[in-house]
């Protein structure tokens, strides 16, 4: 009875409890025998008197403070005892430099994983948006669902639209922008640069201001201003030296001397952006569906997300009832507000949040690790903790002293996992490639980072501190003392909870071990994946030419001239133009086909592609039907196409492609008639992940296009042709640049980074976890054969077989294994929903992987606990039973 | 307070006490006994007394006694002359006119 007394008293604060605990539960106790509490309900009737009485006294305690707690804690000799504690805890760590490497060094894998990861997404995802109060920063996003149901947020909006957006009053100031190239000279050379070209100030949305100089006038947005320009910081101080004498002078942007205003802060990177130049064209002249803006805003003070939302809904509703007829992808059309960061994030959440959970299960595998090392320790450390007990040292002192041992740890861990970190984030960042970071960022160990890892240590620190200073302060003096610190039965409670931290290790492991396990089976059957085309020995690079130097039939020419020219270079296979080329299909275009009936609900879509004439066998792809393009398809004879298999399948299943007509564009303006003369096999032209898109593919000559893809087929190494190429091009233009030079490999290679990083990360990650499981189950197994030394010499004097004796310790590893494993799979259908995304072609569940990873984890385990059980069956039975 | 004015007693002592002169009226549950205490200790109107003066058996050893201050004393005079001089009051007001 005394003990519920005792646990009534953790009501009240400490040192109260220490005082007057005592009294008050003998007063409970004589207020127990009193005759009130006779009878049926008097139990009852006391328990709510105490309750209440106690209930009400401590609260009143730890509201108003009693005067005397403030000068009951000692002062002064606090820091003191903490520095002797971290003295002692350190020569403890030093005399056993076997057991602090092994906690430190999985403490160290587990901070530094995490801290790479953070570092990751800190940089790549939350950096480049540190923008006062970005959560109200928005963007609009567009869905045509008579086109498709797709949410577009880049380059998605026409002039007129961003105009009626305009009206409303919930998103202001909005940021509207078409992002193009731009070459700009002035600085140490001429460089091609991303170029946003802005209908309204580009630090509108922000809040934040130019670094030097300022945003665009209204003179200078409007047609026919002044020609200004903004630099970004990078561009800068790369480019012309960090100069501040630059604003207020002229560079030269495509040949044409403009004025630079302002340069960016460092933090407004905008989708990599370097250049701003006003769009400088009157918006009300451009047709209502030239979709080219990206629309960035913030949401009015007094706005709600939801009321910008319900606005643009008013809006767009207003645009359908007035434009739908003409225009009928304005049927059903919706805007929407998104959040900036959420819309550019959508990508790659799912993949962060993966690695995140991933790396949290290494983290807590390591702290289960290093739980289950100090209980070991503490269980062997009975008899000294006992001795101190007896001597006088109170619990709390023996809590204190773990706790400072953990803490030693959990420091040097830190500093072990920011040193991995450091090492492993540029080697990571470098795997990503330069052409999917446009942002040009770049993650490093900052000081968020490091405060995130901090407080994870801390975190760890606690629960890894948790068991043992639990089990250590309940031990009994007078039992650690009486036993030998070795028989099985004292350390029997203990060894529950270290048996119940290996099971939880396994299960965590087998979770990590199937999700790599399925990442790497999805990227296998991604890798796969025919092409569609001949990858190998390709070199592709973009050039665009400027439109001030460059118009009409020039365009074509100069192609033309570049493509027969390289075709007499020595090493050179084919060559060919292409304004995209798989695995990428940015560009489509909605069509029609003459006297076929578009369908009702969607209207018709396709990628459309500008090539030369020797496109298909520079790619290597085959031509099913009709032909293909050659000297007879220029701009004066009749406009021809070619299609691919799916676009017949699609649009034109069981009828004859070829000398059908098609119209591209809006049905508004649509193009002339082009005749269907040819059909070729399909290539992955969406990325290997998705089925092959209808494509469309028109001569260069007929359908202008001054941005194209060189792709140069070479005889041998492709990466080595590029002096060749550009001496070619360079003796027709020597002025002309050539930019985003990749091999077609390399560009494959690219289009699956996104699900090569993350499966690369996972494996380490379960690795790490396995390895980390294996020496926890090494460790418990060998402390276990230990403390059954006598046992085992028993059995073995008295006849055991040495089989026996592994299988005896070897069962127990079965056990724990067959346990952690079952909740490890219950894991794996719990986990399976949210790795289901990642996966290609790979249910989350298959078999085939669940069954791969038991088997690895299972015979892991095996040989972790072999080796105690080997050592238990070589015992020598004399030596054994001596040892007492 | 008043519990204490003939000298020192142990906390639970000082509960009965209290409930034996109110005849049960006033009860004293073991938390707000020793609340009270440390408040009264706090105001240094009450103050821990030595309980080697008062040996009895070995377990009352263990027990702290607690004695009215100089201090204490004085309050508990203010109080009560407080309490006759609201009791006159009331007396006088119940009279018949």
């Amino acid at each position: 009875m005394k003990r519920r007394y005792r646990l009534l008293l953790y009501f009240y604060p400490r040192w109260f409890r220490d005082r007057y605990g005592a009294e008050i539960v003998a007063a409970c106790a004589a207020e127990r025998q009193q005759a009130d509490y006779t009878g049926w309900s008097g139990p009852l009737r006391f328990w709510l008197y105490i309750l209440r009485d106690i209930g009400l006294s401590a609260g009143r305690m730890r509201l108003q403070p009693s005067r005397a707690a403030q000068s009951r804690k000692p002062k002064g000799s606090v820091m003191e005892g903490l520095w002797q504690e971290i003295r002692h805890a350190w020569r403890q760590l030093l005399r056993r430099p076997g057991f602090t490497a092994v906690a430190v060094v999985s403490l160290a894998i587990g901070i530094g994983g995490n801290a790479i990861i953070v570092a990751l997404v800190d940089g790549f995802v939350l950096r480049p948006f540190a923008y006062p109060e970005p959560d109200r920063l928005v963007t609009v996003g567009v869905t045509f669902p008579r086109v498709s149901d797709e949410e577009r947020f880049i380059e998605a909006l026409s002039p007129l639209e961003f105009a009626d957006i305009d009206t409303g009053r919930t998103l202001e100031p909005i940021l509207a922008f078409d992002v193009g190239n731009r070459n700009i000279s002035g600085g140490d050379r001429p460089e091609r640069v991303l170029t946003g070209l802005a209908l309204t100030d580009p630090f509108g949305p922000f809040k934040l201001s130019a670094a030097l100089g300022r945003g665009f006038t209204a003179d200078e947005l409007a047609p026919g201003g002044p020609a200004a320009a903004i630099l970004s910081y990078r561009l800068w101080r790369g480019q012309f030296g960090g100069d501040p004498s630059l604003v207020g002078s002229a560079v030269r942007i495509n040949g044409r001397p403009t004025t630079v205003v302002g340069v960016m802060p460092p933090e407004l990177l905008l989708l990599g952006v370097d250049l701003w130049i006003p769009w400088g064209i009157d918006p009300l002249s451009r047709p209502r569906n030239a979709r080219q803006l990206t629309l960035i805003a913030r949401l009015s003070p007094d706005a709600t997300l939801a009321e910008a939302n319900a606005e643009l809904a008013a809006i767009a509703a207003q645009t359908a009832a007035a434009e739908g007829v003409q225009f009928e992808e304005y049927v059903g059309w919706r805007l929407t507000a998104t959040p900036w960061v959420e819309a550019l994030m959508r990508d790659i959440q799912p993949a962060a949040r993966l690695l995140l959970g991933a790396v949290g299960l290494v983290l807590l595998i390591a702290c289960a690790n290093l739980s289950n090392l100090l209980l070991a320790r503490s269980t062997t450390r009975q008899r000294e903790l006992a001795v101190r007990v007896a001597l006088g040292a109170g619990r709390s002192r023996i809590a204190r002293q773990l706790l400072a041992e953990v803490a030693l740890l959990a420091v040097a861990g830190l500093a072990g996992g920011l040193l991995l970190a450091r090492v492993g984030l540029p080697f990571l960042v470098s795997l990503v490639p330069a052409q999917l970071n446009t942002l040009g960022v770049t993650a490093t160990i900052n000081a968020r980072v490091v405060g995130w890892a901090a407080l994870l240590t801390i975190g760890s620190a606690v629960l890894v501190a948790l068991l043992p200073i639990y089990q250590s302060t309940r031990a009994h003096p007078q039992d650690a003392l009486k036993s030998d610190g070795r028989s099985f039965t004292s350390g029997r409670a203990p060894l529950r909870l270290r048996h119940a931290l290996i099971m939880t290790e396994i299960a965590l492991s087998v979770v990590l071990l199937v999700g790599a396990g399925l990442m790497v089976r999805s990227f296998d059957k991604l890798q796969r994946v025919e092409p569609g085309f001949d990858p190998v020995n390709v070199l592709t690079m973009r050039i665009t030419l400027p439109q001030e130097k460059y118009r009409g039939g020039a365009i074509s020419d100069f192609f033309q001239r570049t493509v027969d020219s390289l075709e007499e270079m020595p090493g050179v296979n084919r060559s060919s133009f292409a304004s995209q080329f798989p695995p990428q299909g940015p560009f489509s275009t909605v069509f029609r086909i003459d006297g076929i009936d578009a369908p009702a609900t969607a209207m018709p879509t396709s990628l459309l592609t500008t090539i030369s004439d020797k496109h298909f066998e520079t790619l290597a792809v085959p031509t099913i039907a009709g032909r293909v393009f050659g000297r007879t398809d220029r701009a004066n004879t009749p406009p021809v196409a070619v299609v691919n298999e799916a676009f017949v399948s699609r649009y034109l299943p069981g009828a004859d492609p070829l000398g059908l007509r098609v119209r591209t564009g809006p049905a508004d303006r649509p193009s002339p008639p082009i005749e269907i003369v040819g059909v070729v096999a399909n290539t992955q032209n969406r990325g290997l992940r998705n089925p092959p898109a209808p494509e469309i593919f028109v001569p260069m000559h007929q359908e202008l296009n001054n941005q194209m893809f060189l792709l140069v087929r070479t005889a041998g190494d492709a990466a080595a042709m590029l002096p060749t190429v550009r001496r070619a091009i360079a003796s027709l233009d020597a002025d002309q640049p050539i930019y985003s030079v990749q091999t077609l490999e390399e560009a494959l290679a690219a289009s699956t980074f996104r699900q090569r990083s993350p499966m690369v990360l996972f494996g380490v990650f379960a690795f790490v976890a396995l390895a980390l499981a294996a020496l926890g189950i090494y460790g418990v197994m060998s402390y276990a054969v230990s403390a059954r030394t006598q046992e085992i010499g028993v059995r073995l004097a008295v006849g055991a077989d040495r089989g026996d004796m592994i299988w005896l310790i070897l069962r127990q590893v079965v056990r724990l294994t067959a346990v952690g494993l079952a909740i490890g799979l219950a894991g794996v259908v719990a986990a399976s929903t949210l790795i289901r995304g990642a996966l290609f072609e790979v249910q989350p569940l298959d078999p085939m992987t669940i069954a791969g990873a038991t088997a690895v984890l299972g015979t892991v385990a095996l040989v972790a606990g072999w080796l105690p059980a080997w050592r238990a069956s070589r015992l020598d039975p004399m030596t054994a039973l001596r040892d007492e | 307070m008043l519990a204490l004015t003939e000298g020192p007693r142990h906390g639970y002592s000082i509960k009965q006490e209290a409930e034996a002169r109110s005849s049960g009226a006033v009860r004293l549950g073991p938390g707000t006994l020793y609340e009270a205490i440390q408040r009264l200790l706090d105001a240094g109107l009450v103050r821990e007394t030595s309980s080697d003066a008062y040996p009895s058996n070995g377990q009352e050893a263990q027990r702290r006694y607690y004695a009215l201050t100089p201090r204490g004393r004085q309050r508990l005079r203010d109080e009560i002359e407080q309490w006759e001089q609201l009791v006159e009051y009331a007396q006088g007001k119940l009279k018949p006119a």
